[in-house]
């Protein structure tokens, strides 16, 4: 980057215009905790300065949106989707790009060129076969139909695969020649060094299974095995309750453990997302 | 001893292939087949020929529909990337204050859920209680128009929603592309006394363009394909009603599926292959081009 400093003026007005622009990705966000606090008839009032912040805090909304929806219910569901999604496709994901990476055996090149051709498929214009094949094998409106199509992804393993390519090779031959198997080579050196790819990608995945919602929207009928984005929805769109604060007590439910999961891991998920700027 | 390793090669990947096959490559290929065909999903299909394709282009809604696909990608993806480069060469540069922050409440929107989005927007849009329209009124507009009502005003929204969404995954790219651009490059334009704006102009922008050329395909594509956004933004029960205004092919595909048009349901399907396809072709040659000019990363 340039050296030289523009003049002070200019520095002002770009840290002025960068600070703004950010202060709108925030504002939605605090409007939505501050809505969430309100009672029904503040928040139902033409905004001003004296009435930003709610007069008396009600968290009483916050049961209310649990209540209302069921919503303990559906965070069950999707605590159980997502870290089970995470956990096993990162495992396979991370295998197969092993056997891509340090590994020989025929047809190597058409099975990598499959991988990488799934990565440009749009699945969501031709879900219906893949609603289909779940149905066949029982698995819509089950939490199964959220759950084993994401096991393994081009994507996923693509970047696996590019991640352990770094190990050395002088290290796995060693090993080899102590007599380790390849799932040895994995866990006690390929796993290791690859590490930082892999909690991006744990990372990644656990976000995508969390906020999915077209999928889910899909293979979903039943109440019961809905997930939490799905019962926000139908919560936001005056199903259960008219009410604004609750509705934003449940968004803010919705993305509370994201949000908790991005500050403490924050240079892993934006090195995640720099590195996996493939998908969103 | 090769054998061994070879079997062991396909122990590990026989369960995630299978995955990409059942679930991607099949649905793919038997739904482009199934554009062919006419089907409710129970019993045999028939085969139909092009009988989908030319209901669909006699169909009044496919047209406001594709038209708003297009739109919705071609108005929202380059504003959100040219301002997350602009806002990524203010940030990058080294008397920037607060790098962290900015690109921490920059990057907010990416990592949460568009339903959660989507409602906070229609809050902040609400005719009565909008912060927006409270915003507005400081300023002395009094009448504004009903945002998540009138015309195309919903649409409107949701353009500015996805670009507000989009601006931080992009500045974080580009964050990355920035840093990887040879420090020598601005030290020779500064030794030939070039301005500010020439050095932006001249190095900084075809320096990233890889990045530009990635961020615009790859953000066509997932455009093409939107859906949750204006599901959410419309009021979800009000995408099963037919609004040419705000009808995106997604949801015009979701509607054929819940009425058991699975036959037609595929052919929008193919529309919108075709239109992730351009964007694709697109992108690869853009990238040919790059390597046969051989100008590096």
């Amino acid at each position: 980057m340039s050296t030289r400093r523009p003049p002070l003026p200019l520095r002002l007005a770009v840290h002025g215009a960068v600070y703004a622009a950010a202060a709108t990705m925030l504002v939605p966000f605090a409007w939505m905790v501050l809505t969430s606090l309100k009672a029904d008839q503040e928040a139902a009032q033409a905004p001003s300065l004296a009435n930003l912040l709610p007069a008396h805090p009600q968290w009483s909304n916050f049961a209310e949106a649990v209540r209302a929806a069921d919503l303990q219910q559906y965070y069950m569901n999707s605590v159980i989707v997502a870290l089970v999604t995470t956990i096993l496709a990162v495992a396979h994901n991370a295998l197969a790009g092993y056997a891509f990476a340090k590994m020989r055996f025929a047809g190597k090149r058409i099975l990598f060129g499959l991988t990488l051709a799934t990565m440009l498929l749009p699945l969501q214009c031709f879900f219906i076969f893949a609603y289909l094949i779940c149905r066949s094998l029982g698995f819509v409106d089950n939490l199964q139909a959220m759950i084993v199509p994401f096991l393994a992804s081009g994507f996923g393993i693509f970047y696996m695969r590019q991640a352990i390519s770094t190990v050395p090779d002088a290290l796995l031959e060693a090993g080899r020649i102590d007599g380790m198997t390849d799932l040895d080579l994995f866990w006690v050196i390929a796993r290791p060094i690859a590490w930082p790819a892999i909690t991006a990608l744990a990372i990644f995945s656990f976000m995508n299974s969390w906020n999915g919602f077209f999928w889910p929207l899909i293979v979903v009928d039943s109440l019961e095995k809905k997930t939490l984005p799905l019962a926000v929805a139908a919560l936001a769109s005056g199903m259960y309750v008219q009410s604004w604060p609750v509705t934003m007590a449940a968004a803010t439910i919705l993305i509370l453990p994201l949000i908790v999961i991005f500050f403490l891991t924050q240079r892993a998920f934006v090195r995640g997302i720099a590195l996996t700027g493939v998908k969103e | 001893m090769i054998d061994r390793r070879s079997t062991t090669a396909y122990s590990f990947l026989a369960f995630p292939l299978a995955i990409l096959v059942i679930f991607t490559l099949a649905p793919t290929v038997l739904g482009l087949g199934l554009s062919l065909f006419q089907w409710d999903g129970h019993g045999a299909p028939s085969f139909v020929g092009l009988s989908n394709f030319s209901t669909l282009v006699r169909d009044p809604r496919f047209w406001p529909a594709l038209r708003n696909t297009v739109v919705f990608g071609v108005v929202s993806v380059p504003p959100a990337v040219v301002l997350a480069f602009l806002f990524a060469v203010a940030v990058h540069a080294r008397w920037f204050r607060g790098k962290a922050i900015i690109r921490t409440l920059f990057f907010m929107p990416t990592i949460i859920s568009v339903v959660a989005i989507g409602f906070v927007w229609r809050w902040l849009l609400d005719d009565q209680a909008g912060l927006l329209n409270w915003a507005l009124g400081l300023i002395g507009v009094t009448h504004p128009p009903n945002w998540l009502q009138d015309g195309y005003w919903p649409f409107f929204w949701i353009i500015v929603i996805a670009i507000w969404q989009k601006i931080g995954f992009c500045l974080v790219l580009y964050l990355a592309a920035l840093a990887g651009i040879n420090e020598t490059l601005y030290e020779a334009a500064e030794v030939d006394g070039a301005s500010r704006f020439e050095v932006l102009r001249h190095i900084t922008w075809p320096q990233a363009a890889p990045m530009t050329a990635f961020l615009t395909v790859t953000g066509m594509i997932s455009a093409f394909m939107i859906f949750d956004l204006v599901y959410v933004v419309t009021g979800s029960g009000a995408a099963m009603q037919e609004n040419n205004h705000t009808n995106v092919l997604n949801l015009y595909i979701y509607r054929q599926f819940t009425y058991g048009q699975l036959g037609l349901a595929s052919a929008i399907g193919v529309v919108i292959f075709v239109l992730t396809g351009a964007a694709t072709g697109t992108q690869l040659a853009l990238f040919r081009r790059r390597d046969t000019a051989g100008s590096g990363a």
